[in-house]
């Protein structure tokens, strides 16, 4: 399947006792320190402004790093805007490894460590394509794109997650992008999962 | 699956025109990335599509302690001068008058989460903004938003940008009438106008409907149009009183008066013949001086009139001039619920206290505008569909944006208000404060803008934070004060018509330089941008915060009763005024104050590295170079039509991108040929070709030939191989219009 022009995954974290604005330093530091192989970082926008939403954003090239708030649920966002790969399998394969990526760097960093703590059990996972991959019949499976979509993302995540991982397509409104719920009661923790990707990349 | 593009996808609901235009910025872009053609045009170009660059853009960022390299890929590859193909950049879009409709937004909210960051931001003049869009998404969305009507073209560059209008028109109390209908025909009447392609700077229109208020900021603006009824021949007559020449930037210019009555069917007209003369007159090199206001500064208002009656006479008639009106008896906004009133009833203290600030009873008796007040401007994508479906659900299309950063919902049945108070209060968007002290407005400054010296938007969120924080103890006297905050001199934020503005600018201690604003008091916002206030000194941006409660204090103490913020400042003046901030303009040195040396919101050592060449003023090109470049656009699609075997379209692409290349170099001498191609082709006939001016030293005549030819005896079912011909023909064709061009001289020699 087709590469979606854009592809996010949302970890979310169990542990959150910082204050949004201390991740500004700490992205600044990622950008100047070129931490994120593979990806040139560009800046750090700041919208906590918003309440609801995304809180502080590190702009990338081909990707932001968001820390997001929407609907009360904080994690982290990654969101691969650009050559996330050939197709819908190989793009998935990149952009998770890059977000778990992302959130070992944000549970190890000097400035967070102790503070928070991402869980791996679960994931919100968008497709943000509405040409190849409309949300048009609204979370009942008959639009095939969704559906084989949901299959492919199944498949591969049960690789990684184990057996016992689901993915649910959200039922939400026609206007957003297809989005999926991962539940993966037996996942294991971000370095397993980063090795087991490396492996197949 | 993948073949089939939006373009595809939406070609029946966009407008030919607006797809056509699209089309054209696609080629374009295609050319520039095959290095044929000029970087100076493509940027201008670019930029009249809202496509702008954005901060970083260069490749270069300073990230606190030095300046680094931004190792974007091809970076040999530009989208104009020192501007890297592949940085991502602004899309600005064009929102007329800030009207919107609930399926606008949903699109508006669909192309930020696809090709922006998720972020909705309302600027100062009612247009959108987009931010961090890679230039390869933005003819798709483009599209997107053409298929709602939305257009981004002229929404930069030195052309007509978005024309304003009070986002209380129709429903005002204190209006005269309602200058929405005036304020869409001018917007339409002037876009891709022959007469506003070349200009030397931007042009901004505003139209306002009653003299005392501020909504429509006339005085502010290169023209304005304040309404006006008048008697003529005992009859009421409606018109408009129109200023021009008004601007902020760093030489703010009150618009002066340039008719004091000009009656609805004279509207059109004149603009045309003001844009006429400043194209001409207008300064072109010196951007610095280029907006109207220098010229009519320099010629007097009264030469200045006299140059536009004048040209006025000379205009060939144009039906449009007045085919508007007949539609304006059917104008109205037609409210979606019927009215209703509020009848006393027990509300929450927190209702109480947001329908005290946002909400506005309208003349119509029943109804009212909400103001949802904005943090910053901003929306996420996902409130923006929210708010369509609230705004679908109590007021239909009746929702505009205003240039305060915030969006209005009008005609909302009274009765209705404590529900769409909790619903717009459940997406986050309940903020009490509207148009008061916490609504603080700001350009994007620092944080994505090229020119930022100092970051407004980071001050402005740590002022809404603490003033909001404190709201329910500050004293009534200054609740209402207007706070506005521009990153630089350019003045986007409008500081000078605030009661407190501030302008970043930097100074040095030691070693290091240190963020700071430069207060400005007394600025009126009121009766149009009535007057601008007095710049009383910088101080560093870390003292802002408390500067505002200092002067704000001193004002609630030593006020007499009565006495407005500006009637305060003016009776204070500069120098005691100067005297409050005095403390606060010593800096301490490094070692002692680190943080003084970063910005709101932005923790590296603050520098000057960053600071680009703007694109405010756009790029300086010819009028020729403008023309002839959708020529070779259009040139460039015939040839991806043969590739996909289709001669018919192929050949009527190459044909009009000669009859294009053509009107570009009669238009060198003669502005007014209009768009008929039998008139084209007769004016390059007689101008170019029996002169001989077009004719190459070896090939003579020939490459004109081929467009007489073309035009004289179309092909009737053109093939591939004609189809082929004609396309080589055209592409020699445009190559002959640039040589002739730049022989003949292509200085605009104004005939009319
Ligand atoms: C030398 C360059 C610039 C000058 C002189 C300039 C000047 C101005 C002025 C005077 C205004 C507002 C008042 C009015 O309506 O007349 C304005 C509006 C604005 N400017 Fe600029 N500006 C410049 C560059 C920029 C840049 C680079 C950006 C950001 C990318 C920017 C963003 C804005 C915004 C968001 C508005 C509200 C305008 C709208 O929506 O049309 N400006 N500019
Ligand atoms: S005022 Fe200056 S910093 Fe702000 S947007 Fe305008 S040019 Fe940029």
């Amino acid at each position: 399947m087709i590469a979606p022009h854009r592809l996010s995954v949302k970890f979310f974290f169990s542990d959150f006792s910082v204050d949004v604005e201390s991740f500004i330093p700490v992205f600044h530091r990622w950008i100047r320190e070129d931490v994120v192989p593979n990806e040139l970082l560009l800046d750090v926008a700041d919208y906590k402004h918003i309440g609801d939403g995304p809180a502080i954003l590190l702009v990338g090239h081909e990707a932001d790093y968001i820390i997001d708030l929407t609907d009360g649920k904080p994690g982290l966002l990654y969101v691969r805007k650009r050559d996330a790969g050939s197709d819908l399998s190989d793009a998935l394969g990149r952009t998770l490894f890059q977000a778990l990526n992302g959130a070992k760097l944000t549970e190890n960093d000097v400035e967070l460590k102790g503070k928070l703590k991402l869980r791996t059990d679960g994931a919100t996972i968008v497709l943000l394509d509405r040409l190849n991959y409309p949300n048009g019949a609204n979370g009942d499976g008959a639009d095939s794109p969704a559906s084989d979509a949901q299959a492919q993302l199944s498949d591969n995540l049960a690789a990684i997650f184990g057996e016992d991982a689901t993915v649910t397509r959200v039922a939400n409104d026609a206007r957003e992008p297809l989005t999926f719920e991962l539940q993966a009661p037996s996942a294991p923790d971000v370095d397993t999962l980063l090795n087991q990707l490396g492996r197949g990349d | 699956m993948s073949n089939i593009g939006w373009k595809d996808v939406l070609a029946d609901e966009m407008s030919d025109d607006l797809a056509h235009e699209i089309d054209i910025f696609e080629g374009q872009m295609e050319l520039m990335g095959q290095g044929k053609l000029d970087e100076k045009v493509f940027a201008e170009t670019r930029l009249r599509r809202g496509v702008y660059g954005q901060r970083y853009d260069n490749g270069q960022r300073h990230d606190g302690f030095e300046s680094r390299e931004l190792a974007f890929e091809e970076m040999e590859r530009i989208k104009g001068p020192d501007t890297l193909w592949h940085a991502p950049g602004m899309q600005r879009i064009k929102v007329p008058g800030g009207g919107l409709t609930p399926n606008q937004l949903d699109v508006l909210a669909q192309v930020a989460d696809e090709y922006s960051d998720g972020i909705l931001h309302i600027t100062t003049r009612q247009d959108i903004q987009l931010h961090f869009v890679h230039i390869e998404d933005t003819p798709d969305m483009m599209r997107r938003l053409a298929s709602v009507g939305i257009t981004t073209r002229e929404a930069c560059g030195n052309s007509v940008r978005n024309v304003t209008c009070c986002h209380l028109a129709g429903v005002c109390r204190t209006e005269v009438f309602d200058a929405t209908p005036y304020s869409e025909a001018f917007a339409e009447f002037l876009l891709g106008h022959d007469d506003v392609q070349d200009f030397g700077r931007k042009f901004k229109p505003a139209f306002s409907g009653c003299e005392a208020e501020a909504c429509g900021l006339v005085m502010m603006h290169d023209i304005g149009y304040l309404a006006q009824i008048q008697e003529v021949d005992g009859k009421p007559k409606r018109g408009f009183k129109v200023y021009v020449g008004g601007g902020l930037g760093t030489v703010p210019h009150q618009a002066k008066v340039l008719s004091e009555f000009t009656p609805e069917e004279e509207i059109l007209p004149l603009v045309q013949a003001v844009s006429r003369v400043f194209a001409r007159l207008g300064e072109k090199r010196n951007r610095n001086r280029a907006r109207i206001k220098f010229l009519v500064a320099k010629l007097g208002i009264e030469e200045f009139r006299r140059l536009v009656e004048e040209e006025r006479k000379t205009l060939p008639h144009d039906d449009r001039w007045t085919a508007y009106m007949d539609t304006l008896p059917e104008y109205e906004e037609k409210p979606y619920r019927p009215p209703t009133f509020l009848n006393g009833q027990v509300n929450s203290s927190e209702f109480n206290q947001w329908y005290e600030t946002n909400v506005y009873s309208q003349r119509q008796e029943g109804y009212s505008v909400v103001t949802v007040n904005l943090p910053l401007g901003d929306l996420t994508s996902k409130q923006t569909w929210e708010l369509a479906d609230i705004a679908r659900k109590y007021v239909g299309e009746n929702v505009r944006s205003t240039v305060e950063q915030n969006i209005v919902l009008r005609w909302v049945s009274d009765s209705d208000l404590p529900n769409l108070y909790e619903e717009l209060k459940a997406i986050g968007l309940g903020d009490p404060g509207a148009g008061t002290i916490v609504d603080i407005t700001a350009c994007p400054g620092t944080d994505t803008c090229k020119l930022g010296i100092a970051s407004s938007r980071g001050l402005a969120g740590e002022l809404r934070t603490r003033l909001t924080a404190k709201s329910a103890s500050l004293p009534e006297a200054i609740k209402d004060l207007k706070i506005k905050i521009s990153g630089c001199f350019n003045s986007c934020g409008q500081h000078h018509v605030s009661d407190i503005g501030f302008f970043g600018n930097s100074r040095r201690s030691g070693n290091f330089k240190m963020p700071h604003f430069q207060v400005i008091l007394g600025g009126k916002w009121h009766d149009n941008a009535g007057s601008y206030g007095l710049a009383v000194g910088a101080v560093p941006s870390k003292t802002v915060p408390e500067v505002v409660d200092t002067i704000t204090s001193r004002y609630v103490e030593e006020r007499s009763k009565g006495e407005t913020f500006q009637e305060w400042i003016g009776r204070i003046g500069k120098k005691e005024a100067r005297g409050i901030i005095q403390p606060f303009m010593q800096l301490p040195a490094f070692e002692q104050e680190p943080e003084y040396f970063s910005d709101w919101g932005d923790p590296r050592v603050f520098s000057l590295g960053d600071i680009g060449i703007g694109e405010c003023a756009g790029e300086v090109v010819s009028l020729f170079s403008m023309e002839i470049s959708p020529a070779e656009s259009e040139a460039f699609e015939a040839q991806i039509a043969l590739d996909e075997n289709d001669p018919a379209r192929a050949d009527a692409l190459a044909y009009s991108s000669m009859l294009k290349a053509a009107r570009a170099l009669v238009r060198t001498q003669f502005l007014d040929v209009g768009d008929s191609p039998d008139r084209i082709v007769q004016e390059f006939k007689s101008r170019f070709f029996d002169t001989e001016l077009f004719f190459d030293q070896y090939a003579k005549g020939k490459f004109g030939q081929y467009l007489l030819d073309r035009h004289s005896s179309p092909n009737a079912s053109p093939d591939n191989d004609s189809a082929h011909r004609l396309i080589e023909e055209a592409l020699l064709f445009i190559e002959a219009t640039h040589a002739c061009e730049s022989r003949v001289g292509g200085n605009v020699l104004v005939e009319i």
